[in-house]
């Protein structure tokens, strides 16, 4: 420890007796003789003088009764129900991390399809028409129509009697269909 | 508690209500078929109150009377047939296939004597109904609104 910055860095700790020993011993040597190193102890000693003078003061000392007298009030004080029920509640409405979010939209979508599924029409899944789907039809040479009729939403399967009309229904005899 | 287990108890919870769902369909015994027949005319303005429930079907098809000649209900079983006699010597017959997601699958075949006159597969909602209308009868034609429902 023989240089001039080494020496700066430890003078603050040497003026505060953190050094010991040899440590001590080499920084007071070198002050002793080193004009520039004692300019910087002066200093640092005036530093920690004005300091000292500041906290020492009157003006500084802190007031904390009033913080105290505040928060001994606050404690003491009854709380509002509103405050209560929101300490209660916090937990409910309280937005869920992402995590729980997900799975938590997996079950209501799994609750729909079930309810829906005991319940015909209740589900939220349910489709929201009554349309049905006609997957095969053979009306055996007739003409048949397939209509969706929207305003009611119904499928509606029309047999048109065939032209020839080999004697179906005894005599009975139809206009030759609804006019949709 | 720890995440590790909470996340344990609420996939065992999503498992059960996955299975219960699956079972839910499957639970499905029987289906309740009702079959409503309805005379159909251009000559008079007349609706049968009976058929309320039909009313925006029915008045689709542009005619003039509506008037419910027969309702009959039967259960049947997945893959058994259900026959409605149905006015003019015709019968039809109603075959529950499946139900899936919600939707049953039914056979529908109409005929008249021995003589066949339509078949046909059709997938609706639980609970909900389709029309099959045309054949005729007594001047004007017979309408079926065919509805089945799972139980």
């Amino acid at each position: 420890m023989n240089t001039c910055g080494e020496i700066r860095e430890s003078i603050g700790a040497w003026l505060d007796g953190e050094l010991s020993g040899a440590g001590a011993d080499a920084v007071r040597l070198h002050l002793e003789t080193c004009l520039v190193c004692g300019e910087e102890r002066r200093q640092l000693e005036n530093l920690n003088r004005a300091m000292k003078d500041v906290f020492e003061s009157e003006d500084f000392r802190l007031d904390a009764e009033p913080f105290w007298h505040g928060l001994r009030q606050r404690i003491a004080a009854k709380r509002p129900w509103h405050a209560d029920l929101a300490e209660w509640a916090g937990p409910f409405i309280r937005a869920p991390s992402f995590a729980w979010a997900v799975p938590a939209v997996i079950v209501l979508l799994i609750g729909a399809l079930y309810f829906g599924s005991i319940l015909p029409g209740w589900g939220v899944l349910a489709p929201r028409n009554n349309f049905a789907t006609v997957e095969s039809i053979d009306a055996y040479g007739r003409n048949v129509a397939l209509l969706r009729e929207h305003e009611s939403k119904t499928t509606v399967i029309w047999l048109y009697q065939n032209p020839d009309n080999e004697n179906e229904g005894a005599g009975e005899t139809s206009d030759k269909g609804p006019a949709f | 508690m720890k995440p590790a287990i909470k996340v344990l108890l609420f996939n065992f919870f999503l498992w059960s209500a996955a299975l219960s769902l699956d079972a839910a369909d499957k639970s499905f015994q029987s289906v309740q078929i009702t079959i409503k027949t309805v005379a159909a005319g251009k000559q008079d303005r007349e609706f049968d109150a009976r058929l309320a429930p039909l009313e925006k079907q029915l008045k689709a098809l542009n005619y003039r009377s509506y008037r419910l000649l027969k309702e009959e209900t039967q259960t049947a079983r997945w893959q058994g047939n259900a026959n409605f006699e149905i006015p003019g010597g015709r019968v039809l017959t109603v075959r529950p296939q499946e139900v899936t997601n919600n939707q049953l699958s039914l056979r529908v075949q109409l005929k008249q004597g021995d003589k066949p006159q339509l078949e046909t597969t059709v997938r609706m909602n639980n609970g909900g109904n389709f029309i099959l209308g045309g054949p005729p009868h007594e001047g004007g034609v017979l309408v079926l609104s065919i509805s089945a429902t799972a139980r």
